[in-house]
């Protein structure tokens, strides 16, 4: 059946059609047509933030938490530039996110008209693709376009610039037969890669399995396991690679790199073998890339060819789907155990760090939210210290249910990105853990959550600094504490502010009163934990250095 | 060892492809001399440019360029000659 639809129309049409139930936006005077058609649509449910950072990250947050696309929207201009941290983080990160910006009419673009910008130009290196709409008759395509490159491959962010005219242009629309897109295959290894990297493990001493955010995108969890189990090597779970693996499982060892336990880099340092999976070996994990791993035959598998042998030297390359490739390896893998090795891993476990005086350590704090949440929550963590022991700390046992920024590092992600994994997983206890530098950046959200009903329990470390750089000066530049003290407001009363339940924790013994009641109020609610001013995360590798030599507790 | 690396990209000629993919090689902070971009295919049959480059670098670092142009939506097919090999002429 043919109609005459606007292109503001047929795009809220074809979102509904891609299967999109929420979007996180804010409007604004070019994308006006839009926000005009949107209350026709109920089932397209918009969350109205109160910086459009804070909908790109929200976009990022409910796209990982749910592999579906996250969408957010802007008005040009500086609503458009305002994504760009979100779209960065995303683009860096592999989450499929849709942004829709509004753009000045197609007349008045290149004049310097009112709120332009040339947000496809600001985007490009941040996006896999952009499109700027010409015509209002081409917007589903485009849309439906932008959803498939999104999530295609390995997933990232995509934007779609529509003047205002455009969204205002009547057409004569039809119902489209979707069903003919086809998208384009996947990679797939051969497989005498797949036996080579199969005897490789077969005739290592010391295998290592590390993996990354690659097997989190591929639900690759079960083939992980089963490859572990099967042989025995030990699993090392990158940044964004936590949860992939259960932690508390026997052949888990940890985090790897900067602020990776001794034992963990150790056994990297003295492997023969390293199965990566799912991962980049950036420079975070590797340390100085000429003293990595220096004994270890590397085998790289990854759905982005361009990422083998990009940062570290790799004897087989295989490109392909983490799932696919891990089952068929598993296939042709002989059992075999790696016992010898794992105790001599064992050997170079350290007792955990006693940096952290007084009771309020992150230990105690993460053990209190595990406790009440009993584990069945999913954690969002900003950038900086706090992200490195909850890292570190958490006990994840379940898939997926660690959320962060690891390649851009954003501070201020983890409160609007937790609004997103809210909505994703509407049934369970979202935390976004903070400090008290990134929790400022985007503490507004807390009216997003009020005014939208959604429950975030936001944990913010309060030491009074930004704490990871003043770390940095510590060690490295002679405890000059220059900018980083930062003066918090009383986040209790701030909460107040908002209509939220607020707790302030100074004491070990107020941790579980506390924890219990902000996980258990209904709605968002606000935990102000004060800790020591200037506990360090250890160990740590200087940047550049090697992942032999770290800095460790007693500096 | 740094060497030339002459590199030709054939790619959908819009401006954004164009972009994307100068953009793609600005970023990798690499020597780039004798660029060139010109129309490709039959005419009448537009739409298909050509660009072409050389790298002074090491043979890895242009492995890595090209494989990133591999991920530009819009690039169809790119090739890396050896360092005696110049930018390649247009065949009439």
């Amino acid at each position: 059946m043919s109609e005459t639809l606007s292109g503001a129309e047929i795009l809220c049409r074809t979102l509904v059609d891609s299967g999109v139930d929420v979007l996180f936006g804010y409007p604004g005077g070019a994308i006006m047509p839009f926000y005009h058609a949107l209350p026709d649509y109920p089932r397209l449910r918009h969350i109205l933030v109160r910086h459009e950072q804070a909908a790109a990250h929200a976009a990022d947050g409910y796209a990982r938490a749910s592999g579906r696309v996250g969408v957010c929207v802007a008005t040009s201009g500086p609503g458009a530039t305002n994504l760009v941290t979100g779209l960065a983080t995303a683009h860096m990160d592999s989450s499929p996110v849709v942004a829709i910006t509004g753009q000045v009419s197609r007349p008045m673009i290149g004049r310097d008209a009112f709120q332009e910008t040339d947000i496809i130009g600001i985007t490009l290196p941040i996006t896999k693709q952009s499109f700027l709409v010409q015509d209002a008759a081409e917007l589903a395509d485009v849309v439906r376009e932008a959803f498939a490159v999104a999530q295609h491959g390995r997933p990232g962010p995509v934007l779609i610039d529509i003047p205002k005219d455009v969204q205002n242009q009547k057409v004569e629309w039809t119902t489209p037969d979707v069903g003919a897109q086809h998208a384009a295959p996947l990679p797939t290894a051969g497989d005498a890669a797949v036996q080579r990297a199969a005897d490789l493990i077969a005739a290592a001493k010391r295998p290592l399995m590390m993996v990354g955010h690659g097997v989190i995108l591929a639900s690759a969890y079960a083939e992980v396991r089963a490859l572990a189990e099967k042989t025995g090597m030990p699993v090392i779970t990158t940044l964004l690679g936590i949860s992939a693996f259960p932690e508390g499982h026997e052949l888990h060892l940890g985090m790897p790199g900067m602020h990776g336990e001794v034992h963990v880099n150790r056994a990297i340092q003295r492997a023969d073998l390293i199965v990566g999976i799912g991962l980049r070996f950036d420079d975070r994990v590797t340390g100085n890339l000429a003293a990595f791993a220096p004994r270890a035959q590397i085998v790289h598998i990854d759905l982005d060819r361009s990422e083998i042998g990009r940062n570290v030297r790799t004897a087989l390359g295989i490109v392909g789907d983490a799932a696919v490739v891990t089952r068929r390896l598993v296939a042709e893998t002989a059992a075999r155990d790696c016992d010898a090795w794992r105790a001599e891993i064992e050997g170079c476990r350290r007792p955990p760090d006693a940096s952290f005086r007084g009771g309020l350590s992150p230990e105690a704090i993460l053990a209190a939210i595990r406790d009440v949440t009993d584990g069945a929550c999913t954690i969002v963590t900003d950038v900086g210290q706090h992200q490195m022991w909850v890292a570190k700390l958490f006990p994840y046992r379940r898939p997926n249910t660690h959320i962060t920024s690891g390649g851009l590092g954003t501070m201020g992600f983890a409160v609007p990105a937790a609004m997103g994994v809210h909505l994703a997983r509407p049934g369970e206890v979202v935390w976004a853990i903070s400090g008290d530098g990134g929790f400022q950046m985007n503490m507004a959200e807390m009216a997003t959550m009020v005014q939208e009903g959604l429950t975030v329990k936001m944990a913010v470390f309060n030491n009074g600094y930004l704490g990871m750089v003043r770390q940095w000066q510590q060690f490295f530049h002679g405890k000059r504490y220059s900018s980083t003290p930062i003066w918090s407001p009383d986040y209790v009363k701030l909460a107040a502010a908002y209509g939220i339940p607020g707790y302030r924790v100074q004491h070990a013994s107020e941790l579980a009163d506390a924890v219990g009641q902000a996980n258990a109020a209904p709605g968002p609610t606000l935990v102000e934990f004060v800790i020591e001013q200037e506990a360090n995360v250890y160990p740590m590798i200087p940047p550049g250095g090697s992942l032999a030599e770290p800095i460790e507790a007693g500096v | 060892m740094t060497l030339v690396h002459a590199v030709d990209v054939l790619l959908d000629g819009t401006l954004l492809t164009l972009n994307r993919a100068v953009g793609v090689l600005r970023r990798r902070n690499v020597a780039v001399e004798r660029f060139t971009v010109r129309p490709c295919g039959p005419p009448g049959e537009g739409g298909v440019s050509r660009m072409t480059f050389a790298l002074s670098t090491d043979a890895a670092t242009a492995d890595r360029v090209v494989q990133q142009f591999h991920k530009i939506v819009g690039v169809r097919a790119v090739a890396i000659t050896t360092e005696q090999d110049h930018t390649t002429e247009e065949q009439p």
